[in-house]
């Protein structure tokens, strides 16, 4: 499948383009995108929350992808991302539904997806997860246009809060969508259920070694 | 002549940054293959998009993944092999300077588990394990670069006198817990008997082991075999997104040991970072892979 096949979205997702996609999908993400890939980062936003502070980049229906990146001051005053790739989603599952609520997430993002509680969340908000390539440096990198703004700098680069201009970003895979599907769900939930034959096809291989 | 401080130096930070930006020849051959045997239509196209990105760092001189772990070495130190000077400062010494000169610049990675404050430094950074190679005159480093991703998963468990049954039944039980999250196709290494200590080392190095190889011990070849078939019937594919392909090898070494059998299995993930090279007296540098 070649790039060109791929449906294009806008980001920040609008709230109609969200519920329009389904898990499974992949797609190229155009536009303005948030990301961070620290802990720390997500206690500052709901830190934030909690005192009635807007986060110094604005969030509100918009995306919060864990994405990593290092971005320092460019020479000509602005500043360049070096490089950005995804980081584990699963981490951050405790958080993830208080930000999605509050926020109106429209998309979230990183590897390895989210829990139950999140995609309640999201299907609560209109909100979906977009699964991206890990070891994908190169291609990420790549999609990136132009920095738009960094905050907490005092943080490790990984750890700030960017908002980064991209364009072709992915494809990306709907890994959670509005609709209370979750790739990652379905699939591990297959695999249990499967694990019985599993292990009984080992004991029939080894009664046949 | 005597293989010298500056020549391990040299070598031990090459072999990390190479590896950052080339995943190896066998792993790019595993994971072609597994786009030809791949039936889910979503995991093929993951797959292709895996080989685009490796292809694209070789051609840009890039990193693979942002996250360039941190460094670990295997050491293998020749019976007859001479050298002169700290061969173990060389290598702290060797990554405190690349820190300082490789482009692009690391993330600050290296992490003091009491407090997560993260940085470049650390108490005994880099990770080195040393091993003796009877009969050689020269000294063989292996680099793996460890990230949380796939490092996250890992895990042991010590059991009194089990059956291959419970071996391998505890072997799936570590690839439920990782499920999607420890960027598959992945590279297992499973590590039985001996102490704790050794089973986990074993683990480790079993996934140095190039993909495609054959375990020259006839049962684990067998367990190799079905284990690997057995996780691919998972499901997670990669990127846990879907498929067949969870992953391109299971990799399983073991050490004699008491009736207590530690088993420790470990994951790669799809980008199995590594590199190998020898350093001979007269400061040739054998790069294997």
């Amino acid at each position: 499948m070649t790039l060109t096949e791929y449906r294009r979205v806008t980001m920040p997702l609008s709230r109609e383009d969200a519920r329009s996609l389904r898990a499974g999908d992949m797609v190229l993400l155009d536009g303005e995108i948030v990301i961070t890939a620290g802990l720390p980062t997500h206690h500052r936003i709901l830190a934030c929350m909690e005192k009635g502070e807007a986060p110094p980049i604005d969030l509100q229906g918009g995306s919060l992808l864990h994405l990593g990146s290092y971005s320092r001051d460019a020479e000509d005053g602005g500043l360049e991302i070096l490089y950005m790739n995804p980081t584990t989603s699963t981490r951050f599952n405790p958080l993830m539904p208080r930000l999605i609520r509050h926020y109106g997430l429209t998309s979230v993002g990183g590897k390895g997806g989210l829990d139950s509680a999140c995609r309640e969340a999201m299907q609560d908000v209109g909100c979906v997860y977009f699964s991206f390539l890990g070891g994908g440096a190169p291609l990420h990198s790549a999609a990136i246009k132009a920095v738009k703004q960094v905050a907490w700098n005092d943080l490790v680069a990984h750890y700030r809060l960017v908002r980064v201009a991209v364009e072709g970003l992915g494809p990306v895979t709907v890994g959670i969508d509005a609709h209370g599907n979750s790739l990652f769900e379905n699939i591990a939930a297959d695999a249990t259920a499967r694990m019985p034959a599993i292990l009984e096809q080992l004991a029939r291989d080894r009664a046949g070694a | 002549m005597a293989i010298t401080y500056q020549g391990v130096k040299t070598l031990t930070a090459q072999l990390y940054d190479w590896s950052l930006r080339r995943i190896p020849e066998d792993t790019k051959e595993g994971l072609r293959r597994a786009r030809q045997t791949e039936t889910h239509p979503g995991a093929q196209r993951v797959l292709e998009i895996m080989l685009g990105s490796a292809l694209r760092a070789e051609q840009t001189d890039r990193f693979v993944c942002s996250d360039s772990g941190v460094p670990v070495f295997q050491v293998g130190i020749g019976t007859n092999a001479k050298w002169e000077g700290d061969i173990k400062a060389a290598i702290v010494d060797g990554f405190d300077e690349l820190v300082e000169t490789i482009k692009p610049p690391l993330l600050k990675h290296v992490t003091n588990p009491l407090t997560n404050e993260r940085g470049y430094k650390g108490k005994d950074m880099p990770l080195v394990s040393w091993d003796m190679i009877s009969g050689a005159d020269y000294l063989e480093f292996a680099c793996q670069p460890k990230a949380l991703g796939s490092g996250r998963w890992a895990a042991a468990e010590t059991f009194s006198f089990p059956s291959l049954a419970d071996i391998e039944a505890y072997v799936m039980k570590v690839v439920m817990q990782a499920g999607s999250q420890h960027c598959p196709p992945v590279i297992i290494g499973v590590g039985i008997g001996g102490s704790f200590d050794v089973a986990a080392k074993i683990a480790s190095k079993a996934t140095y082991r190039p993909i495609g190889s054959t375990n020259p011990e006839p049962v684990l070849a067998a367990m190799e075999e079905r284990l690997l078939r057995a996780v691919n019937a998972t499901g997670f594919g990669p990127m846990g997104t879907g498929g067949d392909t969870t992953a391109l090898a299971v990799h399983v070494d073991y050490a004699s040991g008491h009736g207590y059998t530690p088993v420790a299995v470990c994951f790669n993930c799809w980008i199995n970072r590594r590199t190998r090279a020898r350093l001979h007296a007269d400061g040739s540098v054998e790069r294997m892979e």
